[in-house]
């Protein structure tokens, strides 16, 4: 039953109802005149842990040794409710010497009794603090979610405009994008969807996935558990991927006989990840740097403070990157 | 005298878009740096003559950036994703334009014109 029902009700004469003010599930006065409470509800006393001796007959603003004694609530009964029959939800911010700060709502109702020619009221008063605290929360919740989705859809658009398009066709384009928006969204779903830091391991095998359809192709050698935060995981995921398409274009991933081997060792507090190629064609140091090198560079340095080099050695291109340990990269 | 710009941006794919961006338009430019302190450390060698500023850089906020570029009179702009920046940032980003993030590419170049001493 609502304020609306009981309103209906106690107009046709059910004055007599506690039982009726009791099926009210919000804290429920009904007042007289005077704002005397004639009547209140079990949740009511339940919600401001008072009993029915100290509340019934008691004026609004005696009731809890003065807890009520509210300016708002003087203002909204003296004035505004007179002038309209209803109110409805007005929000009251108010410190309860008990409960500590709360925010209620009421809501409230005038009955006149035409045949005694008296009045009374019924307010419900709804404790909607922690609704709110919650509705504060979640908007805080959703502007940093939205402020890290605007921040992704920045750094796909910097790959998008960096990504080369001289001398290349509308589909090479196309496909070396692809392939780098592919590996940031591989690396944002693994750094938000597991709960806590990611595993070293789990990033290689995730990325190198898509170049494993010969199994032999890519090892990925065991070494020492070392977790990421989100920022790593997404500038290594990209480096891999930059390292992997390169192994497919020009190296060792170009022919079925060709191998790669990522291997990861700790040495002076230094993280030590190899890539290295073999059975692959010759290959050597290309005469410009495209934005994938540089891609490579700067994550390394600029986000990971680290440092990598490639070597274009007779066996099989390699990269040795080495990444201090800190923050980023914790040792597992 | 060529036109400087100091970028402060601790996204790197972020930060070398803008680099290279702003090269292919003239500007020469100082950093990317991706810290208050580099940023800082920056400034003590030589003044921009306009400074571009991510707001959240990660660990911190820019705004000690912001201080000093406003005691040695740099003008400089914003590109932060936040709606209202100075709500994070404090009210030393009260009333710096911002172009935004992501940032296209013409809001760039014209907020940063108008940034231009006269």
């Amino acid at each position: 039953m609502n304020t609306e029902d009981l309103y209906r009700l106690l107009r046709t004469g059910h004055v007599q109802a506690q039982g009726v003010v009791d099926t009210v599930s919000d804290p429920l006065l009904v007042l007289d005149d005077s704002l005397r409470v004639q009547s209140a509800s079990r949740s009511f006393f339940e919600t401001f842990k008072v009993d029915r001796y100290e509340t019934i007959g008691q004026r609004i603003y005696e009731l809890g040794n003065g807890q009520w004694d509210i300016p708002e609530l003087r203002r909204l009964l003296m004035d505004v409710i007179p002038k309209s029959s209803a109110v409805i939800n007005y929000q009251i911010d108010h410190e309860f010497p008990d409960l500590g700060p709360r925010t209620m709502l009421v809501t409230a109702r005038t009955l006149h009794h035409p045949d005694r020619g008296s009045r009374s009221m019924l307010m419900t008063i709804v404790d909607a603090t922690d609704r709110f605290r919650e509705s504060v929360a979640k908007d805080v919740v959703f502007g940093e979610l939205r402020h890290r989705m605007k921040n992704l859809l920045g750094v796909a658009q910097s790959i998008a405009r960096q990504t080369t398009t001289e001398g290349r066709s509308a589909e090479e384009y196309r496909d070396d994008f692809l392939g780098r928006f592919g590996a940031l969204v591989e690396a944002q779903d693994m750094a938000f969807a597991e709960a806590g830091d990611l595993g070293l391991k789990a990033v290689f095998e995730r990325i190198l996935a898509p170049y494993t359809i010969n199994p032999d192709a890519v090892e990925i050698a065991a070494g020492p558990a070392i977790e990421l935060d989100s920022r790593a995981i997404m500038s290594l995921s990209l480096v891999l991927h930059e390292l992997a398409t390169n192994a497919v274009k020009y190296g060792a991933l170009s022919v079925p006989e060709g191998r790669v081997r990522v291997s990861w060792r700790i040495e002076a507090d230094n993280l030590r990840i190899a890539w290295v190629e073999r059975g692959g064609p010759p290959v050597s140091e290309p005469e410009t740097t495209g934005y994938g090198s540089k891609l490579i560079q700067h994550a390394t340095t600029y986000s990971l403070g680290g440092q990598v080099e490639q070597a274009y050695a007779a066996g099989g291109f390699e990269a040795e990157i080495v990444i201090p340990l800190g923050k980023a990269f914790l040792p597992g | 005298m060529q036109k400087s710009i100091l970028i402060v941006e601790d996204e790197f794919l972020i930060a070398m878009d803008l680099k290279y961006t702003l090269e292919g338009h003239g500007w020469s430019v100082m950093g990317p740096v991706a810290s208050v302190e580099e940023a800082l450390r920056l400034l003590d060698g030589e003044l921009p003559t306009v400074a571009l500023l991510d707001v959240n850089l990660g660990r911190e906020l820019v705004s000690p950036v912001a201080e000093a570029l406003k005691s040695r009179n740099v003008p400089f702009a914003l590109a932060s994703a936040y709606d209202r920046p100075e709500q994070v940032g404090g009210a030393i980003l009260d009333g710096v334009p911002n172009v935004g993030k992501p940032t296209g590419e013409r809001r760039l170049l014209s907020v940063l014109a108008q940034l231009m001493p006269s």
